[in-house]
């Protein structure tokens, strides 16, 4: 069996399962060959490259198995929250009762993407006035009208405010179907002023003290209404430790990310990346395995870097990538044109930092939902960018622009004209639709242009 | 007398008016919204006019932007950065269901203040700010009274021109005499009009219509409700606050059912017959109500929206508008 990494094609996968399987190689409840997934409609996996690891086998297997641990939790008798919008706040404090599990409803985005349109779930939203205009979280809609995606939860809880304007709307539009929803307020964050005492949030924003105790009450009643449904008291301690959980994730997120972005060969393919911090947000309906599927996809991590291996070429391109993809083909796509990942800002970087410990929790985690960078100005969340740029050494941006999304549409602008501000390094603008398939050859030549553009510049 | 200019109707032009500055809300232009100076693409055409107008502005001595909608709060980003006008972003929460939200609201005034402060205004006495509250208060009034005698376009140019000038010269413009009455009696209901959209008032008119209910932004339902007059004297601020906060019915408020409430009572009580839903391509907040519009009220409903270019839309505008009232005459 051949340990050396690289990326290989569902079809591959197939074999490589067998060899795993033979050699006696772990295995979750939940694991299998990858390509029994194909056969539930999830036809663009057929499409993708993947890393050949067994850690990476668990990665997939575990995500394309959420829905099924949806299932069983609703037959134990468990709690199920649909956390809208917050991405990553919210279930940190869900996954401190025993009978309660979250998951965000918003992931259905990824549907249209994964079954490659087959699941109809645009044209419902279509039929409900929710048309292209919109993000491709309208697919949500279609979601909850089908209910062929996800139990329907026992109950919604959205942050709005400064969220963007489609999942406002579309969860309002949820609500008029007669979805009942928790609304929780998220304010701009701002800079102190000078009179003002300022509170430095993880990620390093700062926000004035009193919108941190401002989004601490609404916690807190977000709190209280879980412990209705639950039954359940959630002291202090309890959500103590639950934070203490969310950053072992967090940690092992940190670590990885460092590895896989300044790791002089790129160790694990920008796919696997996007879906390992993906995780953080709800740590996909069961934190425990979370926790475990990360150590794993770490360890292989670290024995590749301290080897010397990685699945590309040593002069790929290191290009800090700014949005998620609604087409996770992109991310492949990235790699065949010679491009690595080296920095990422997929919308929730205030899920990946650490919660502070040393805090009241339910301060911390109004902290941490304060730092979330689409709460704040997008001048923060270029700075922010920066930051990462030097820290992850990326030679060039690209911000990919979610078709339809309100943020989009201005903060493109801002971010690249910090960028290269500071830098004088490329940003390469792209818009990724759910199904890039008709347009590939255009993203293919821009992402091929952002590449030998790096490289070119290498030489002088 | 420097003036603050904004659009956004959860900016109490009385606020601004007790700190001895001059309140202008900004009636925008079509034309700027194909302005060089920003990109256009998913850019809501009302914003990027907002954008233009305010770096071309030379007579204000500041801005005030609100969090009510994502693209406004993203405008507020690029006009830090390419305007030298003094700004200030208010947050206006969307929920608006418990006290904390009231009070946010409150501190985000105090916060204005304190900017309007720092361009030369004054932070007012209660006596002061009850005194401008009173005077727009009674001009408002006196616009809303006037209505049944105003065409449609008189109206909302009185609404418009009150948010432009204030109450001084708003009373003297009202003029109308004689009940307007004629017309299928229609609503016209999104978010907030330019200019050129009062062209609309007029080619209802001529085509067999009537607008009684302006519920866009621009129009009726950007008015805050009346005050209470004794709380007024004993409470000004919080008096404001809860006639701008807790009266003005948006589409972004969450959850909005009392913008439905609104809307079932004044259909209701104006009679009306079919709705003209007016909406910019890419204002997310609107668009997502249309089809809830269509349920909700039981009326036939027009949509017209707009990228911005009115000549291109133009006839296509004319010709969906004169289909809607033969259907309806």
């Amino acid at each position: 069996m051949s340990d050396i990494p690289k990326r290989i094609t569902l079809q591959e996968w197939d074999l490589r399962y067998e060899q795993l399987e033979k050699a006696g190689t772990y295995e979750p409840d939940y694991g299998g060959p990858l390509s029994r997934h194909v056969e539930d409609g999830d036809q663009r996996l057929l499409k993708l490259r993947y890393d050949n690891s067994a850690a990476a086998l668990r990665l997939w297997n575990f995500l394309l198995t959420e829905e099924d641990r949806l299932h069983q939790a609703r037959a134990a008798g468990r709690k199920i929250v649909g956390t809208m919008k917050d991405l990553g706040t919210v279930p940190v404090m869900a996954y401190c009762f025993e009978n309660i599990v979250a998951f965000y409803p918003d992931g259905a985005w990824w549907i249209p993407c994964v079954m490659e349109l087959g699941a109809g779930l645009l044209e419902i939203a279509d039929s409900l006035g929710i048309d292209e205009s919109f993000c491709p979280v309208r697919a949500m809609l279609g979601a909850f009208v089908t209910g062929a995606h996800f139990p329907i939860p026992d109950m919604l809880v959205c942050s709005v405010g400064a969220t963007c304007d489609d999942f406002s709307a579309i969860a309002q539009r949820l609500n008029g179907l007669g979805h009942p929803i928790f609304w929780w307020e998220i304010p701009h964050r701002r800079r102190p002023e000078p009179d003002e005492t300022a509170v430095n949030l993880p990620g390093g924003f700062s926000a004035p003290k009193c919108q941190v105790e401002f989004v601490k009450s609404q916690l807190e009643r977000i709190k209280t209404t879980l412990e209705g449904l639950a039954g359940e008291k959630l002291d202090e301690r309890k959500l103590s430790a639950g934070i203490k959980k969310a950053n072992q994730v967090r940690r092992y997120l940190t670590e990885l990310r460092h590895l896989a972005f300044t790791a002089e060969r790129c160790p694990l393919p920008a796919l696997e990346m996007l879906i390992a911090e993906m995780l953080a947000i709800h740590f996909c309906s069961d934190r425990q395995e979370t926790i475990n599927v990360l150590k794993e996809l770490l360890d292989e991590v670290t024995s590749r870097v301290r080897a010397g291996k990685g699945i590309l070429d040593a002069d790929a391109a290191r290009i800090f990538w700014v949005n998620p993809v609604a087409d996770l083909q992109v991310m492949n796509l990235l790699e065949d044109c010679g491009g690595r990942i080296c920095g990422t800002e997929y919308l929730f970087t205030h899920a990946l930092d650490i919660i502070p410990e040393d805090l009241p929790p339910l301060e911390a985690l109004a902290q941490m939902a304060l730092a979330d960078p689409m709460a704040g100005s997008s001048i923060d969340r270029a700075e922010r960018i920066c930051g990462d740029i030097r820290l992850f050494g990326a030679e060039a941006v690209l911000i990919s622009r979610i078709p339809g999304a309100s943020h989009c549409a201005l903060e493109g602008l801002v971010i690249s004209e910090i960028v290269r501000d500071k830098f004088d390094i490329p940003v390469l603008e792209i818009e990724v639709p759910p199904v890039t398939d008709s347009m590939r050859p255009t993203v293919h030549t821009r992402l091929e242009a952002l590449v030998e553009t790096v490289k070119a510049r290498r030489q002088k | 007398m420097k003036t603050i200019i904004y659009t956004c109707p959860y900016v109490p032009a009385e606020w601004i008016a007790a700190h001895g500055l001059r309140a202008s809300r900004l009636l925008l232009d079509h034309v700027d919204s194909a302005s060089m100076f920003i990109r256009t693409e998913g850019v809501c055409p009302f914003v990027r006019s907002f954008i233009s107008e305010v770096m071309k502005n030379k007579g204000a001595g500041g801005v005030v932007a609100t969090t009510v909608c994502d693209q406004m709060r993203r405008a507020f980003d690029v006009l830090v950065r390419k305007s030298n006008l003094p700004a200030f972003l208010m947050n206006v929460p969307n929920t608006w269901q418990s006290l904390a939200a009231q009070k946010l609201y409150i501190d985000e005034l105090k916060r204005l203040s304190r900017f309007l402060s720092r361009l030369g205004g004054k932070s007012p006495s209660n006596n002061t700010l009850a005194k401008i509250m009173l005077e727009y208060d009674a001009a408002r009034g006196s616009i809303l009274t006037a209505r049944e005698y105003l065409s449609a376009r008189q109206y909302a140019e009185a609404i418009a021109a009150f948010g432009r000038n204030g109450p001084d010269q708003t009373i003297n413009r009202i003029t109308g005499t004689e009940p307007q009455t004629d017309g299928v009696r229609l609503a016209m209901i999104g978010g907030p009009l330019m200019k050129q959209d009062f062209d609309l008032f007029d080619l209802i008119e001529q085509s067999g219509g009537r607008i009684v209910l302006d519920a866009t932004e621009t129009g009726e339902r950007g008015l805050c409700v009346p005050f209470d007059h004794r709380r007024l004297r004993d409470e000004p601020l919080m008096e404001l606050a809860d006639a701008y906060f807790g009266g003005i019915r948006d589409a972004s408020r969450r959850p909005n059912s009392e913008l439905y409430k609104w809307l079932q009572r004044e259909l209701a009580s104006r009679d009306v017959q079919g709705i003209i839903f007016r909406r910019y391509l890419w204002c997310d907040i609107w668009h997502a109500e249309l089809r809830r519009l269509k349920d909700f009220s039981n009326l036939p409903v027009l949509d017209i929206d707009t990228a911005g270019d009115n000549d291109i839309e133009q006839q296509r505008t004319v010709n969906r508008i004169r289909a809607f009232l033969e259907m309806l005459q």
